[in-house]
């Protein structure tokens, strides 16, 4: 589904990505983890090309992502590949429901009707159906970063790409946000996840990266990347934290 | 003194209102309405685009632009508006209405400061709004369109309301070209009188205070309803009053 051959990527003379190859298969959900700037955000913002790459290719659903092409291509290809923010970044002068519906309405050409009747459902889905006409200011972290995903959800992705969807969150508001996500895998979507949530990725990953310095070093089931990490590098970055 | 005022506006109000219409060009208030009106309508289009050019990274936009923006600053309007008025029928060697000749200068003069005030608004925004929109399929202008413009032009609306109330102020300017604006009508009744200069120029003042003054309620208003509907402050008093309720009702 997403496959990454020798990905590399430099800000100046600083490598942030070191040829990464790496694949992920339909239906599979990937946590990402790593110190911070290991360049975990960089990789995930590389596969919807929020990022450039200075090397490598990279293709989702068959299509190579970084190849020359017309911006309408890419903005097509984009539309398919749903990608969450950890600053959410909701249209702050849209209701939660118009956020979700106005892509929709605009990129794709769908109708009003139909995109609000999929964004009502959309909204039930992340359990805020009483909150459609709320505008983000006056929706918690929590709430806005579901109403976020449903966003992303509405152009009907098959891929999800989260860039650390919690980190900006109340430790409180966490939880309604990850069961969203695991709901998400419990019905078999494809997807990538850059999280410091350990719990999650040891109950919903099928596989978990394990980044530094630009590299992908241990690539694993949770099981075994959190009891048996192969590397002393992921064993130091476990056991940070465990403090 | 008041009631000179008053006689002033007796005898000359017409004059005033719209100048030698129906005898000569529509002039007087009628005329300085209309110029604004349009020099406003042509100008905030036409600083939206500017704007969108200098923030492109095409260099044939975003040079001439910058150009443009620069010279603009750098020139007083008033050499701008000799220079239409003189230098275009040379140059071209058509007629042009002095009307028009004001109209074009304070669309450009005006476009020109307003591009930088609606850049400012679309930079300040930062730019997480636009790769969320990127990330979700829109094209650049797209989001530009739906997403970014809405929330900065809503953001620099102060700013926007200062440059379209120079704007109106800066058509005075068209009385050295012969616009037959209201200042215009105001000087040729300085003219007839000689001896009331304070009292003719006074109406000129107050009429021109009013006008900028009720753009700028309009501005506040509209600032407001915008603010409102963004807080949704409507429904939730309603929320709210109904909490109220329920907490001081007493249980029959």
């Amino acid at each position: 589904m997403i496959e990454l051959k020798g990905v590399c990527k430099s800000y100046g003379l600083y490598e942030v990505l070191k040829g990464i190859d790496a694949e992920v298969a339909r239906g599979e959900v990937v946590v990402i983890c790593g110190p911070s700037g290991s360049g975990k955000s960089t990789l995930i913002r590389t596969v919807n090309r929020l990022e450039e790459i200075g090397s490598g290719s990279i293709s989702c659903d068959g299509n190579n992502i970084h190849r020359p092409m017309p911006a309408k291509e890419l903005n097509r290809l984009r539309s398919r590949i749903g990608f969450v923010f950890q600053s959410f970044n909701l249209f702050p002068h849209l209701s939660a429901i118009e956020n979700i519906a106005m892509s929709p309405i605009r990129v794709k050409g769908v109708s009003r009707d139909a995109a609000y009747a999929k964004a009502t459902q959309l909204l039930e889905r992340v359990g805020l159906t009483e909150k459609a006409n709320a505008y983000p200011g006056q929706l918690s972290g929590g709430q806005q970063q579901r109403v976020a995903i449903a966003r992303a959800l509405a152009m009907e992705p098959p891929v999800m790409l989260f860039d650390e969807p919690t980190s900006a969150l109340d430790p409180e508001m966490v939880g309604e946000v990850l069961s969203v996500i695991k709901g998400l895998a419990a019905d078999g979507m494809t997807m990538m996840c850059v999280t410091h949530e350990m719990g999650f990725a040891r109950d919903v990953a099928d596989r978990v990266w394990f980044i530094d310095q630009g590299q992908i070093v241990e690539s694993a089931p949770p099981e075994e990347f959190f009891s048996r990490p192969q590397t002393t590098r992921a064993q130091r970055f476990l056991s940070e934290l465990r403090h | 003194m008041i009631s000179d005022i008053i006689a002033i506006i007796r005898d000359y109000w017409l004059l005033l209102l719209i100048g030698q219409y129906p005898n000569g060009p529509l002039g007087g208030l009628a005329a300085t309405l209309i110029l604004s009106v349009l020099a406003i309508a042509f100008a905030f289009p036409v600083s939206i685009a500017l704007a969108l050019a200098r923030l492109s990274k095409s260099p044939f936009l975003n040079w001439p632009v910058t150009a443009l923006v620069y010279f603009t600053r750098g020139v007083p309007l008033l050499m701008l508006i000799l220079w239409g008025y003189f230098l275009v029928p040379l140059a071209t060697g058509a007629n042009v209405p002095s009307f028009l000749t004001m109209l074009v200068t304070l669309v450009v003069y005006q476009g020109a400061f307003l591009s930088e005030v609606v850049r400012g608004g679309v930079v300040a925004l930062g730019h997480g709004q636009m790769e969320a929109a990127r990330a979700l399929g829109h094209s650049y202008l797209g989001a530009m369109r739906y997403v970014i413009l809405p929330q900065a032009l809503y953001n620099v609306i102060p700013s926007i309301i200062s440059v379209f109330v120079s704007t109106i102020k800066d058509t005075t300017l068209g009385y050295v070209i012969n616009v037959p604006d209201l200042t215009f009508a105001a000087s040729q009744i300085n003219n007839q009188l000689l001896t009331q200069p304070f009292q003719v120029f006074f109406i000129l003042a107050a009429v021109y205070y009013v006008i900028c003054w009720s753009l700028t309620r309009v501005a506040v208003a509209t600032e407001g309803r915008i603010t409102r509907k963004r807080a949704g402050t409507v429904p939730l008093q309603t929320a709210k009053s109904l909490k109220l309720a329920a907490l001081t009702d007493q249980p029959s």
